[in-house]
């Protein structure tokens, strides 16, 4: 309160003073309020720093717990990127899985969900000696096509299979790696998997710069 | 305290503090995460909503259903939500990054509602759901949507639309129950919510330690 | 209390500095009468809206068929207006009221331009009245404390804005050198809640932030609009009332700083507890639970602080209306408070997130703990401003116990039923649809309670309107209290 400055009458409390009835309504309502709130020095109590410490300690140490080493990929708590084996590896694609979806959405139109072929029009792959047969044939067809006559199965086709990699239906190495893994092990067939460094080294090495579809001759020459 | 101004520097920094700490780092590393291109099945996930889906998600807005249902799974062994059906495996940021508006919903009331989509196929179903929740599940606190449903005189043939309501809802001789468009929206987007792609954070799940193992025998 | 001055020396203002002192408060709380009143006449009318949805919303959760035809009284609508209302319209309402009145007092300065604030108020009911049938209409934005829609939000910029100018000049013209505590409280308050409501607006509607950066910020902005806007109101209220109705000093200036400063830390990081088991970082999920622990230590300091005021004093609570409010209030706060704490461990919140208990908390917290202690305020406030007393000690009487019988039942039914619902919830082999069947009775316990309240308020809209329209002339000059104290046996 500052006490030293200059108050006159108040005008308010002489307007409400109009009538006796309000003055002692006036007055009665501050009389028996008591004085403004104030607060005491009264020191905290000692237990209080005890409990905060404890309280500051104990949620401490569970935040750093709980928290998954702060990465915001974890959303389990009790997850600690650090210390979980293996938890930082992709998990391994599975080949035949991957090679049966892209079969269905590329290879199945023509050569059948059966494996089964068109007879005339498209070879089949099942029981196919070309497709149990050496990699190094099967890569070369998705990755440049083929044309003209083929023996499939003591059948004559004569036909082109369009590019599968690059420049046609742009499968990378793995699909093409996973597509042929799929093929060569459905519907009987029994041929060891194809890995996406082989197709790499195929197609970056011995057919470097080949532009042209293989022809069934061309490829019986290749060992 | 009798200094305004510091009071004042107390206040502000608190108040910044959280939400840097909270919503400001969180906006920043979000910034990371982005949608997925399965390159086997030519998508990316999350997926966005198809323009039916989208409309009845303002439908689901505007009836205030997320007050009664969540839109969130928790992880298998925090509560039962992967042994109800509701998810097999806990919800993570990245299935929300597509959405306007994230509807994670605080009530159980009713079901979560996250992968409904993969749970509940049927179009019929939800028509008969909406109308009266009675029909569908007896004792159900959910409120009937009536007014989400038109009534047809039926002019030559009935409509495809049409759902068929059992005693005593059906209609009356003549007449036919048509869902309106926002029905069909609403039905739409509950026929959309699935959240099934396996993102690489999903992996990031603690693993109790097989007992017999040499870390178990360590100790 | 001194012995009664004769009527004539009373009458100089310079007869005492305790009577000067007197005087100057009967002239600041003139000042406020036509602000306070208008917020206190919304504050009212809101209630009764307020409480209207609640009732409706009530009963369709048990009895879904009731007015189930009716679009724009879906439940989804129904309750959400019900939110709407009693937190914008009565608690908003109420919490301005208080605290302008309040910050007059404490500041020991008439309240000047009270045009701005008046201004503001209309503001602010038109926008809310707006939102709120727009919200019937369809038009809820479906973010939780967020819903009205954006064509009425910026009406509430525009009031608040007015608030502020307001605020900044009264307190520049504050003449007493110390700040009491509750100002502390109210200048926070007052500080934050603009700048939560801003940035979630921009951050939630206007430049939608990323995925579940959603939720974190729908969540900091609505349990900070309870902890840092709400709570303040309600503790700057029981740190005066408290003190004030009993004559005695706050038990400890430092504890008030303690608690504070760790409210203000705390409280602010808390509200990721909404989101235990979501599709957030976990990280940020535990520095939410770590914080809602901390909690616990401004509570138990604000109640160690209110209860040592009260002791030896508690006599009092059978006489004066607005203690017996305001220490309801406080103990619930505290209450609320450490359940709140308790709540956020993860195997708590495990069984009873998603469940009507968080609905009990949530009442608790806003109604038990808030609005108590702003009807307590209220009955202080009004005879002060209208120089009138309350008309019916029996309608007071009424009104206390059908709220706080009410809320208790409320609390304790949904508690209990959001606990079974939980953990039945977290028991695959029960049918969904069997525990949906179980919380019924809980519901309908609630619906109950709903009742009791709703009676309270009828009881304490009609005492209020009555002491409006009453004349001044026709008075006790005793104050209306549900007994009379033994000094006051002799009417002055």
């Amino acid at each position: 309160m500052s006490a030293g400055e200059p108050r006159e009458t108040n005008p308010k409390i002489e307007q409400a003073g109009a009538s006796d009835e309000s003055i002692q309504q006036v007055h009665s309502i501050l009389l028996r309020e008591k004085p403004e709130p104030t607060e005491s020095k009264l020191p905290m109590p000692l237990f209080m720093l005890g409990f905060i410490s404890a309280m500051v300690l104990t949620v401490a140490i569970y935040f750093v717990h709980n928290s998954g080493g702060f990465s915001p990929m974890v959303y389990d708590e009790r997850f600690d990127p650090k210390n979980a084996p293996g938890s930082t590896q992709e998990v391994k694609a599975d080949p035949v899985a991957q090679g049966k979806k892209l079969y269905a959405s590329v290879c199945a139109a023509c050569h059948q969900p059966t494996g089964a072929g068109v007879a005339s029009v498209y070879p089949p792959l099942a029981k196919s000696e070309w497709v149990n047969g050496t990699e190094e044939h099967v890569i070369r067809i998705l990755l440049n096509g083929l044309t003209g006559p083929v023996k499939v199965a003591g059948a004559n086709f004569n036909s082109t299979m369009p590019v599968i990699g690059p420049g046609g239906y742009n499968f990378t190495d793995e699909k093409i790696a996973y597509v042929l893994t799929y093929v060569r092990q459905e519907w009987g067939n029994n041929a060891p998997p194809v890995t996406p460094d082989k197709v790499k080294e195929i197609r970056t090495q011995a057919a470097a710069g080949r532009s042209t579809p293989w022809t069934a001759a061309e490829l019986e020459a290749i060992k | 305290m009798n200094r305004a101004p510091l009071i004042f520097l107390g206040i502000f920094f608190t108040l910044a503090f959280s939400w840097t700490g909270i919503v400001l780092s969180n906006q920043l590393s979000y910034g990371k995460l982005q949608p997925i291109t399965d390159e086997t099945e030519n998508k990316s996930y999350p997926e966005l909503l198809p323009g039916l889906a989208a409309q009845g998600k303002l439908v689901y807005q505007d009836l205030g259903c997320i007050y009664c249902h969540s839109q969130q799974v928790r992880r298998p062994g925090f509560g039962a939500d992967d042994k109800r059906g509701w998810g097999d495996r806990q919800s993570v940021a990245r299935d929300y990054i597509r959405e306007g508006r994230v509807l994670l919903g605080t009530m159980r009331t009713g079901p979560d509602l996250r992968n409904i989509g993969a749970r509940q196929t049927s179009r019929d179903w939800h028509m008969l759901h909406l109308y009266d929740p009675q029909i569908t599940s007896k004792g159900s606190i959910m409120a009937p949507f009536p007014f989400l449903f038109e009534k047809h005189k039926i002019v030559g043939q009935s409509s495809p639309k049409a759902i068929k309501l059992p005693a005593p809802y059906t209609a009356e001789a003549g007449y036919e129950i048509v869902p309106t468009p926002r029905a069909e929206a609403l039905v739409a987007y509950l026929q959309s919510l699935k959240d099934t792609y396996a993102y690489p954070e999903t992996k990031n799940v603690f693993v109790e330690p097989i007992a017999g193992t040499k870390k178990e025998n360590q100790k | 209390m001194a012995t009664a001055p004769s009527l004539v020396a009373s009458f100089d203002p310079t007869s005492s500095p305790d009577l000067v002192k007197r005087a100057e408060l009967s002239e600041i709380d003139a000042s406020t009468k036509i602000p306070v009143l208008f917020f206190l006449c919304s504050a009212v009318l809101w209630l009764l809206v307020g409480t209207a949805f609640a009732l409706i919303s009530s009963f369709k959760l048990h009895t879904p068929s009731f007015l189930g035809d009716i679009e724009w009284l879906t439940f989804g609508r129904a309750r959400t207006a019900h939110l709407n209302s009693v937190i914008y319209g009565w608690s908003v309402n109420a919490a301005f009221a208080v605290a302008f009145w309040l910050m007059a007092r404490l500041s020991r300065s008439v309240l000047r331009h009270s045009g701005l604030l008046m201004i503001a108020g209309a503001f602010w009911n038109i926008g809310v009245t707006i939102g709120i049938v727009g919200i019937l209409a369809g038009d809820s934005t479906s973010i939780e404390w967020l819903e009205i829609p954006p064509y009425a939000t910026p009406l509430l910029f525009v009031a608040y804005a007015f608030v502020g100018a307001w605020a900044l000049i009264t307190f520049r013209f504050g003449k007493s050198g110390h700040i009491y505590v509750s100002q502390w409280y109210l200048l926070a308050a007052l500080f934050w809640f603009p700048w939560l409501y801003s940035v979630a607006q921009i951050m939630l509607i206007l430049e939608p932030a990323r995925g579940t950066v959603q939720a974190l910020v729908n969540w900091w902005f609505a349990h900070n609009v309870l902890g840092l806007w709400f709570t303040p109101i309600g503790l700057a209220a029981a740190y005066y009332f408290i003190p004030k109705v009993l004559g005695k000093p706050i038990h400890s200036y430092y504890l008030s700083v303690l608690g504070f400063w760790s409210l203000a830390l705390f409280y602010n990081w808390a509200g990721v507890h909404h989101l235990i088991g979501g599709p957030v970082p976990a990280w940020v999920i535990s520095a939410g639970i770590a914080a809602s622990f901390m909690m616990a230590i401004p509570v138990v300091v604000v109640g160690i602080n209110h209860h040592m005021t009260m002791v030896g004093n508690f006599s009092a609570l059978k006489y004066s209306p607005t203690l017996r409010f305001i220490v309801f209030g406080a103990v619930s706060y505290t209450i609320t408070s450490l359940i709140g704490s308790v709540m956020a461990d993860r195997q708590v919140s495990e069984v009873v997130h998603f469940t009507h208990f968080t609905v009990a908390h949530a009442h608790q917290g806003m109604y038990a703990f808030f609005t108590m202690v702003m009807f307590g305020s209220i009955y202080y406030i009004l005879p002060r401003i209208l120089l009138k007393e309350w008309p019916s000690a029996m309608l007071i009487s009424v009104h206390f116990w059908t709220v706080s019988v009410g809320i208790t039942v409320y609390v304790v039914a949904l508690s209990i039923g959001g606990i079974k619902q939980g953990l039945e919830m977290n028991n695959a082999d029960i049918p969904f649809l069997q525990v949906v069947a179980n919380t019924i009775p809980y519901l309908l316990s609630r619906s109950m309670s709903g009742i009791l309240i709703t009676i309270g308020h009828l009881a304490f809209a009609v005492n209020f309107t009555w002491m409006l329209l009453r004349p001044r002339a026709a008075q006790k000059t005793a104050p209306t209290l549900f007994r009379t104290p033994p000094e006051m046996e002799v009417v002055r």
